[in-house]
């Protein structure tokens, strides 16, 4: 089962980008959305992820 | 997520409840991010406090609508201090020393949590989840397999079930092959995974890709028994489990996330020639994504097509960017090695060490590098 693992390390799932969203969400820049939540005084949801 | 989740109407009542981040972890432009809050594993959700630049809530792993509606909750709660028990602190303790990367004393505090919890606590499925997960990752494997075994039975018939019993099923494969332990643990957490895998409920409440995950960990745990029939079985069913959660997927992006998947299963069935028109259409449906190219690449050097896979390796290193890049690189060189061009895998392995040079701190890693080097002094 070595060469599965190995094959899914590889592969490891995400998926692409092009989704239309139902929330704003704000692209790789923490300093808008820290300035935006803080003026706002909200909490922000950050989702970590890769396109791969 | 982006695909099945973050597009459903049902979140639109969070909408004006957050600021919504996506933080891409090979995008450079995040390096100082992931610095202050090291992401173990994708994806990895988060609610920060601004106030504090800290960590609110975290969740390592994907989520449904439902399960996500309830970190959102959860994670609101947390930040304007609405806690109700000990517990809940705890636990929010627990997960702020992990959002910082202190493993150690966040485990020690979700053990914490966990033993504090009130009755029907209903935090106890995320606490019980979190603890499973940072043991895993911290590599505590004996740890981590002993407490899914410990918690399973109060999970049982849960999406949360599902996830501690495969996470300590895959700690409990890890343990050496001599630990007098090992056997029995195996068995009993394969049990608890077997079991949460046939339970209809359990299978409504998880994403197809959780679904996916857990066929791999039974899979290993059948290979492991030295079970080849059954482990042929079982990727059989995951391959046609994946061609039909593909066929009904509503968009193409939908379609896209079964690829790595389904790859898996076809090079684990020696047939990887069935991966070709699907990632073909998937790099005609996003042009400039390089994991169509870099899966093709796969799919041809298992086919031993080298030239075609070199091709797809080319197409791809003209899109990747970030850490992601060292993965295409090692493909590309081990495409190199099969087809006999030592010269040009030696090349293409010190290309990667100086391109994993390259990255800024959060992306740089050390690991990665010595390991490159290694290759590369072997070559």
């Amino acid at each position: 089962m070595k060469r599965l693992t190995l094959a899914l390390t590889l592969l490891a799932l995400a998926a692409t980008a092009q989704a239309k969203e139902t929330v704003p969400f704000i692209e790789n820049d923490y300093a808008t959305a820290l300035s935006r939540a803080r003026a706002k005084n909200l909490p922000i949801f950050v989702e970590a992820w890769a396109p791969w | 997520m982006r695909a099945f989740v973050f597009t459903d109407k049902a979140l639109e009542r969070y909408a004006g409840r957050f600021v919504w981040l996506a933080v891409d972890t090979e995008n450079a432009k995040n390096a100082a991010f992931l610095t202050k809050y090291p992401i173990p594993a994708l994806p990895t959700l988060l609610v920060l406090d601004p106030r504090k630049e800290s960590v609110a809530l975290r969740y390592v792993g994907g989520a449904t609508v439902p399960q996500l509606s309830k970190i959102l909750d959860d994670g609101e709660r947390s930040f304007r201090g609405r806690t109700s028990s000990s517990a809940d602190t705890l636990l929010a303790s627990a997960d702020k020393l992990a959002g910082e990367g202190k493993s150690d004393e966040a485990i020690a505090l979700y053990a914490q949590a966990l033993a504090r919890a009130p009755k029907n606590w209903k935090l106890f499925n995320r606490a019980a989840e979190s603890y499973a997960v940072a043991l895993s990752l911290a590599g505590k494997s004996p740890q981590c397999a002993d407490v899914a075994r410990d918690l399973y039975p109060r999970l049982k018939g849960t999406a949360s079930g599902a996830n501690v019993a495969a996470t300590g099923l895959d700690c409990a494969l890890g343990l050496d092959e001599k630990d007098p332990k090992r056997p029995a643990l195996v068995s009993l957490l394969e049990k608890a995974a077997r079991e949460s895998f046939d339970d209809p409920k359990v299978a409504a409440a998880m994403s197809g890709d959780d679904r996916s995950g857990l066929y791999m960990t039974l899979i290993g745990a059948r290979a492991d028994a030295k079970d080849e029939a059954a482990a042929q079985r079982l990727t059989q069913e995951w391959s046609s489990f994946l061609d039909a959660e593909a066929a009904r997927a509503k968009t193409p992006e939908q379609r896209s996330v079964y690829d790595p998947h389904r790859l898996s299963a076809y090079l684990e069935l020696k047939t990887p020639e069935k991966a070709i028109p699907m990632l073909e259409q998937t790099e005609r449906d996003f042009p400039d994504d390089y994991n169509p190219p870099a899966r093709l690449a796969l799919a041809y050097k298992a086919m031993k097509q080298y030239d075609q896979a070199l091709a797809a390796s080319d197409r791809a290193l003209q899109h990747v960017y970030g850490p992601r890049k060292i993965t295409v690189l090692r493909a590309r060189a081990d495409i190199y090695a099969e087809k006999g061009d030592k010269e040009s895998a030696k090349k293409t392995i010190a290309e990667a060490v100086a391109y994993a040079k390259s990255l800024p701190t959060g992306q740089r890693n050390e690991r990665t590098i010595a390991s490159l080097e290694k290759k590369l002094a072997g070559m």
